[in-house]
């Protein structure tokens, strides 16, 4: 009777063991994948801001700042891939992101741009590409942040401490700086003015 | 104030006592009207029985349902499947939330009604698809959009339109066994030795007719309270994935705050929208508490909860 609890008992554990492995194993592999993920969405948007260049070239003649800024970051996005260093790959990413308002603006500025099919078409795809990189980034960080949970907290965490694996760092954004800190100013009602 | 995560697993943990209390019910329902049927027709019945013959009836209903209910429901909704060109921002929006979570990308379909809605649908992430109207699509912003489609998504991420296709199965195989149970009282049964075991074959008989009148009501209960609960849970995971629960607010805002009814949803089609399609009803907001519990009431019979309640939970992971 004792021997078949036992036994009983010895399967649960094994399959238990099997399926917290694979669950490590699989982040593992699924992490990878979504890193390169970031990597293949980059070189969609390095392939696709040249297109939206030369097809808003005409109308953009006199805002000059916006193309040169588009360039920019086509390079340091080629740039990025070429290393397939995450680190990079993920901070180019976020440049895209980070000169849109600015294009918005002189947009808006502009009735004739603003009304223009094409200009629409181009803040749109500037957004859909922004954000597509963004869901990249946030699925490795997602990911990440289950299989660093998983690898600590108990009782997988034997399982993990017998096969010696490591903290994944995910996307590496410093733990002490500037974007911990609220400043007396960020802590006012931004205030318009028109 | 609780995080995101918290609030799905909580959510799943309800989720799973609803769950689990409905299978209770009518594994409960199936063994009293058994019963019942066994005492009143004299004998018990051999071979496969009638539970067995009901599971089967509806088992194979719900196998067609199972495996073409995203096809007949998107044939009932009148949608055309969405093009990214047309569709620019419900294509691309889809398209990224499917890069965030991971999951395949549904195919996607556009319901030609300037009615705001949207509904998922298909038996498991690979065969999923989601329907939008074109009223969502011109009146929300993107961002709003994306809180409504994660909202969508989550419901296919959790299984949600599988879970919603087996209770469905369940409530009916229990109205079918109350209404054949019903049907044999009328026609009579066997003539019996009244003497033998009669007073708990009595008991049977009452216990089974209540049951047969009683549980198609109770069972269609308890399928719209797991129905309000999954709504929840999917605009926890909506803000899980999104990370804007201000988007999704302003978006169901909008979808309440508009009050065209949508012409191609239906009583079977309502509990798989984003927000009930069938607006107004009772919407006493006053301080009389008859008018309150009248709300209370019909509340029990809807498919989803309050719009107000489910602002009031994104509001806690603001």
């Amino acid at each position: 009777m004792i021997i078949y609890i036992l036994l009983g008992v010895l399967a649960v554990l094994v399959l238990w063991f099997i399926s917290t492995y694979n669950f490590f194993v699989s982040a593992k592999g699924r992490i990878k994948g979504a890193v390169q993920e970031i990597g293949n969405q980059l070189k969609r948007q390095a392939d696709l801001i040249p297109n939206l260049e030369s097809s808003v070239k005409g109308y953009l003649k006199h805002e000059k700042g916006i193309l040169d800024k588009l360039a920019d970051v086509r390079r340091e996005i080629a740039q990025a891939v070429a290393s397939d260093n995450v680190q990079k790959m993920s901070d180019a990413g976020s440049k895209l992101a980070s000169i849109l308002p600015s294009i918005k603006v002189v947009v808006e500025d502009n009735p004739e741009l603003k009304g223009s099919d094409v200009v629409t078409k181009l803040m749109d795809e500037l957004r859909d590409t922004a954000d597509k990189i963004m869901y990249a980034r946030r699925l490795v960080i997602d990911l990440t942040v289950d299989y660093n949970v998983r690898r600590q907290t108990f009782p997988s965490n034997f399982v993990a401490n017998m096969l010696k694996l490591e903290e994944l760092p995910g996307l590496i954004t410093p733990e002490k700086g500037e974007h911990l800190e609220v400043s007396e100013a960020e802590t006012k009602t931004p205030s318009i003015k028109l | 104030m609780i995080n995101v995560y918290e609030a799905v697993s909580a959510n799943k943990t309800k989720s799973y006592f609803i769950v689990a209390l409905f299978f209770v019910f009518v594994t409960l329902v199936v063994y009293v009207l058994g019963q019942s049927f066994g005492y009143y027709l004299g004998y018990a019945p051999g071979g496969i029985g009638y539970v067995g013959l009901a599971l089967i009836v509806s088992g194979l209903m719900s196998l067609g349902g199972y495996y073409f209910s995203d096809k007949i429901v998107l044939s009932i909704s009148k949608a055309r499947p969405a093009n990214r060109k047309k569709d620019f921002t419900f294509y691309t929006v889809v398209e990224n939330l499917c890069i965030g979570t991971g999951l395949p990308k549904p195919k996607l379909y556009v319901i030609d009604d300037s009615a705001p809605n949207a509904f998922a649908t298909g038996r498991d992430p690979e065969h999923a698809a989601i329907c939008a109207t074109t009223g969502l699509l011109e009146k929300l912003t993107r961002s709003e959009l994306e809180g409504v489609l994660a909202h969508e998504l989550s419901h296919v991420k959790n299984y949600d339109t599988r879970l919603m296709a087996i209770v469905a199965v369940l409530v009916g195989m229990v109205a079918l066994m109350g209404d054949w149970f019903l049907r044999t009282m009328w026609w009579g049964g066997k003539d019996r030795d009244r003497d033998e075991d009669s007073k708990l074959g009595a008991i049977f008989i009452v216990l089974g007719i209540v049951f047969a009148i009683l549980s198609p009501i109770i069972a269609q209960l308890i399928q719209l309270a797991v129905s309000r609960r999954r709504e929840f849970l999917a605009d926890a995971g909506s803000v899980e994935i999104t990370r804007q629960p201000e988007s999704l607010i302003s978006a169901l805002d909008k979808i309440s705050a508009d009050h065209e009814p949508l012409e191609v949803a239906n009583k079977a089609t309502a509990h798989l929208y984003i927000v009930n399609p069938f607006k107004g009803g009772i919407s006493g907001r006053g301080p009389s508490t008859a008018l309150k519990m009248v709300n209370q009431f019909a509340g029990l019979f809807n498919t989803h909860p309050p719009v107000s309640e489910r602002i009031k939970a994104l509001k806690t992971m603001v």
